[in-house]
């Protein structure tokens, strides 16, 4: 009995999150004679919990979804039949998504082209947003006053110069093809992170720190002390106690 | 059945939720109690988390879930119920509270509650889920009916025998959904007062009350009545928790809104609604319910 239950749960769920059940045409769609007759209802519960993952996901991924416009229809079909739900959380959701574009882009290119470097923001804003620390746990014997690139903090190499976009000040204006390096942080006591635009010198050397390190290796740059200080306070680089 | 003279006044609140945060502090002396999203304390935002611990000693809490998935016929994710134990500690709550329903089987996560089928063979898992879940928490567990679009054709018991059976093995007490009953009697045709009048006496312990909307669809035969926490709470919801009164005596009353958030007027007008109607019961003996903390 009790296995039995299962497999009906997992058929059950099964349909319900499969592209059939969601679009397809509503009679005969659900196979289980235990599931007879109530093909109606399970259309509109598979219909209803599409569009709370969907929400779900366009939370986070507003413009890269209003980017791939007519692509967006097709684009959502193919991923419920790849990517069944496997999480309630918003950001999960968002990052299968984003998962599934990057693996469609391997081969096809993505349209238009700065689409990956938009999601890739938009991914990374929801992350520094909600929270989430990407560095190593368990550092706490790392010594007082090392350095390393702020966990909280995400570091994006973007193909194309997406600033103009970002700040709504783009009109109709394609993107220029420019390396554009961009950090998403979170300064403390905000609860919105910032976007800034960082040298490649800056760059290189914050993906270096992804441990602490005696800031002293930089005693040959000048002003150092003030530098990381200001890296510190814009959230880049954490400092340890 | 309670009696008049003995009858706490329950407290009335609102579920908390971040996007209101500062309307909510703001008017914090309008609520007596608020019901945290214990799963929003596991993987909410560092803000979310630290806003909603920020409010212990502030006003009371309650305690509810959306992950547990008790129906799942698969074992209990027990790391899961221990974090809640921990965060029922810290939050003080005084129970916790999960639907009596499936969201998810092994790889896969619907994210929407599904019914169970109502047989005594599902009753016997859910009972010994139960008592894990009892063994492991230090606070009364509660069962919520949840609302439904399709029905299992095996189920051999109603809503009410279910419910009750499970209660009755474990103690678990009832966390009563209105809206939920209100959607199911109207959307099945079934009679929601005798639904009330199979559950125990005294069993319900919390309330759940939110305002849906009237879903017409083309291939739908009839309109269908969808529990979206968006609009005001339908008066002949209110008359079912009226009819609830005659026989529990329910702790606290929460106020479940998750979309149009902005229409904050409409939060206060239900919450004065709910005051207005269940809260000026004089006490004879002893305070409210549920004691404002700090």
């Amino acid at each position: 009995m009790a296995d039995r239950l299962l497999r009906r749960q997992v058929r059950l769920v099964e349909h319900l999150t499969s592209s059939a059940g969601i679009f397809g045409a509503v009679r005969g769609l659900s196979n289980d004679p235990e599931l007879h007759g109530l093909d109606l209802a399970l259309h509109l519960e598979a219909r209803f919990s599409h569009e709370k993952r969907m929400q779900k996901i366009e939370w986070v991924l507003t413009q890269t979804l209003e980017l791939l416009g007519h692509r967006r229809e097709a684009m959502i079909r193919d991923f419920v039949e790849a990517c069944p739900p496997t999480g309630i959380s918003w950001l999960g959701n968002a990052r299968q998504f984003h998962a599934f574009l990057k693996a469609r882009w391997r081969h096809e290119p993505p349209v238009p082209a700065h689409l990956p470097d938009i999601a890739a923001y938009e991914i990374a804003y929801a992350t520094v947003r909600a929270g989430e620390r990407l560095g190593p746990a368990g550092v706490a014997e790392a010594p007082a006053g090392t350095i390393r690139c702020h966990p909280a903090a995400v570091l994006l190499c973007c193909a194309h110069d997406i600033r103009p976009l970002l700040e709504g000040r783009a009109g109709n204006d394609t993107p220029a093809r420019r390396e554009t390096l961009l950090a998403v942080t979170m300064l403390p006591g905000t609860d919105e992170p910032q976007v800034s635009e960082l040298s490649r010198d800056l760059f290189e050397m914050l993906e270096m720190l992804d441990r602490f390190i005696d800031p002293s290796i930089f005693h040959d740059m000048p002003d150092a002390g003030m530098l990381i200080q200001n890296l510190a306070a814009g959230g880049l680089i954490e400092v340890h106690p | 059945m309670p009696s008049e003279a003995c009858r706490l006044r329950p407290a009335i609140g609102i579920g908390y939720r971040r996007p209101l945060d500062e309307w909510t502090r703001v008017n914090l002396a309008r609520f007596d109690v608020l019901e945290i999203t214990l799963d929003h304390c596991l993987t909410g935002s560092e803000a979310t988390r630290a806003a909603i611990f920020d409010l212990v000693g502030q006003i009371s809490l309650t305690a509810h879930g959306i992950g547990l998935s008790i129906g799942t016929n698969a074992p209990l994710d027990l790391a899961y119920v221990d974090e809640l134990a921990a965060i029922l500690d810290r939050l003080k709550a005084p129970a916790y509270s999960e639907h009596l329903a499936f969201t998810r089987v092994p790889g896969r996560d619907l994210g929407n509650l599904l019914p169970l089928p109502r047989t005594r063979a599902v009753a016997e898992q859910v009972i010994a889920k139960v008592r894990t879940i009892q063994s492991r928490i230090s606070v009364p567990f509660l069962l919520e009916n949840i609302t439904y679009i399709f029905d299992w054709q095996d189920s051999e018991l109603s809503d009410a025998e279910l419910l009750s059976l499970i209660c009755a093995e474990t103690g678990a007490g009832i966390l009563l959904d209105v809206e939920n009953l209100y959607l199911n009697a109207t959307n099945h045709g079934f009679d929601p007062y005798a639904f009330l009048d199979g559950l125990p006496a005294n069993t319900v312990k919390e309330v759940h009350v939110a305002g849906g909307v009237t879903l017409l669809d083309d291939l739908l035969p009839r309109r269908l009545f969808q529990d979206t926490h968006s609009h005001p709470v339908p008066e002949a919801a209110l008359d079912l928790l009226d009819y609830a009164f005659k026989r529990h005596a329910p702790q606290a009353i929460v106020l479940e809104r998750d979309d149009r958030l902005e229409a904050v007027d409409e939060i206060l007008d239900d919450v004065a609604r709910l005051r207005a109607r269940y809260s000026p019961i004089e006490v004879p003996h002893g305070g409210p319910a549920v004691a404002a903390a700090g």
